[in-house]
């Protein structure tokens, strides 16, 4: 072999390692592939599988979410203007409510995770607040974008509100209870958040 | 002309399904002005008297409700000490108060809906249309076609309607996106078995462009102007309804099946198999939400709000 010939399939060898090699991803997205990570291997466990096993499954899901996920925030945001007026008992009464909600309601897609390809597409970082783009690509072929909403506090990065396909979470809740609390009252809407809790 | 408006009605069946995933868009236009602060802006908002709390306790709920100060909306307070955002223990008080809105954050729009007694109708009406009709021919359906096959006759009617995205992407000067859509046309076409199949998507990674006469008119800047359920067909917004029989012109079923029927019976197959895809994609909209009226309404205008803006 001649020299050059040598050289530049060395080269080449080189580019295709430095291509090939992982693109660092921020802080913001490390945590949440963490928490993704993590929750994908309680669903893959064989040892939890089962019916049987439901409620510990969920609880080590539950225990998950809650790392990532500010629900306290998410649902101090979906209150809107109504946060203020509550006292701090109302508070905590209502963002229980609201994970108990959002949880209920998406625990059992989580448990239907069944192989889809998670593609993570950058994660524009504006001092404490952050946005992870996700592109989840799904059996059937369609692709579907999910926005990460985080925010820094202290060194962790924490969810405040997921976007899926352009749709947000938040204000769609948001959208909701003010409605509900304009056309009748808070109380009301607790009744309803518990009865629609209670019955999930 | 008359033949394919009627059709246009008829053809209801093979709009929308209902899942979260469908259509909505408007403008931000409305805003009021420096609703949306730069990060160099001096945020004016209240500074609390209580002293600041460390937000390194695992519990940020305790945090945020231990504070006394009352919170203040989304929006900046006019009568407020302006501080510059360095100061470290105001920060920390500030951690008690709403944070403006950062640059990537999006406003929150609701759509108009003096229409609403009758939209709730005929929600009511699509959610039996749904549950009695549409989901059990779907489901029979789904339980004798496998996965694959629908998947490709989705693909087959996606790349018959090829012609509505292509036009409203030069509309909106969108050229690439017109571009991708020819190319992804021809080699649909021929590689892809006259559509069943996606190569394009597959091999050569080309994405379709998802573009109709709503979602141009809302570009040209043309607001949503209120919501309208329609039975049967699902959501959508006065302008896009407007959109929706514009693109009837442009839809090649139209003009190719001469007979109305037919025509119609193409358009009821292609909503069935689609919703055979998407089953429980509205069970899931109604278990997530409060009101699911209202979640649906918002989801839509929140779609079709993030299609005109444009990923």
């Amino acid at each position: 072999m001649s020299l050059p010939y040598l050289f530049r399939s060395l080269v080449s060898l080189l580019l295709v390692v430095g291509v090939t090699a992982p693109v660092l991803a921020g802080e913001p997205t490390e945590q949440i592939k963490q928490t993704t990570d993590k929750i994908f291997s309680i669903v893959k466990d064989p040892a939890l599988k089962g019916s049987s096993k439901a409620q510990e499954r969920r609880r080590s899901i539950h225990k998950a979410v809650d790392e990532r996920f500010d629900w306290g925030e998410m649902a101090r945001r979906s209150l809107g203007r109504y946060w203020v007026q509550r006292t701090a008992e109302e508070k905590k009464e209502f963002v229980h409510l609201f994970s108990e909600l959002v949880e209920r309601a998406y625990m059992s897609k989580v448990e239907d995770y069944s192989g889809e390809k998670v593609q993570y597409e950058g994660e524009p970082i504006d001092g404490d607040y952050a946005v992870v783009k996700v592109n989840i690509i799904t059996q059937k072929n369609r692709d579907i974008s999910v926005d990460y909403r985080l925010q820094k506090e202290g060194n962790e990065w924490r969810v405040y509100d997921v976007s899926i396909e352009g749709v947000s979470l938040v204000n769609n809740y948001r959208t909701q209870f003010n409605s509900i609390i304009l056309q009748s009252s808070y109380e009301n809407l607790l009744t309803r958040l518990k009865v629609k809790v209670a019955r999930e | 002309m008359k033949i394919v408006y009627s059709i246009s009605i008829l053809s209801m069946f093979c709009l929308i399904v209902f899942p979260m995933l469908c259509p909505a868009g408007d403008l931000t236009a409305s805003l009021p002005e420096g609703f949306i602060l730069q990060p160099d802006e001096v945020i004016q908002v209240k500074v609390a008297m209580a002293p600041p709390e460390p937000s390194t306790s695992g519990s940020s709920v305790d945090t945020i409700i231990s504070s006394s100060e009352p919170l203040a909306s989304f929006h900046p307070i006019e009568d407020s000490i302006p501080i510059s955002q360095s100061d470290e223990s105001i920060r920390l008080a500030l951690a008690n108060i709403p944070p403006p809105p950062s640059k990537v954050e999006e406003p929150v729009e609701m759509i108009a809906d003096p229409l609403e007694p009758v939209n709730r109708a005929f929600f009511q009406f699509n959610d039996k249309f749904y549950f009695w009709i549409l989901k059990p021919v779907a489901s029979g359906y789904k339980a004798i076609i496998p996965e694959d096959g629908r998947v490709g006759v989705r693909n087959f009617f996606s790349n018959l309607t090829t012609p509505i995205r292509l036009v409203n992407c030069l509309l909106q000067a969108k050229f690439k996106g017109a571009g991708n859509e020819t190319v992804r046309f021809l080699l649909n076409t021929t590689f892809g078995l006259v559509g069943f199949l996606d190569p394009a998507k597959k091999e050569f990674k080309i994405q379709k462009q998802e573009a109709d006469f709503g979602q141009t008119l809302g570009v040209w800047g043309i607001g949503p102007a209120f919501f309208i359920n329609w039975p049967i067909l699902g959501p959508s917004s006065a302008r896009d309804t407007v959109g929706y029989v514009g693109d009837l012109f442009l839809d090649p079923e139209n003009y190719l099946i001469a007979s109305i029927p037919i025509n119609l019976a193409a358009k009821s197959y292609d909503q069935v198999n689609e919703t055979s895809l998407v089953l429980g994609e509205y069970e899931d909209l109604k278990k997530a939400a409060l009101d699911p009226y209202l979640a649906l309404k918002d989801a839509y205008h929140q779609y079709r709000q993030n299609k005109i803006r444009g990923r």
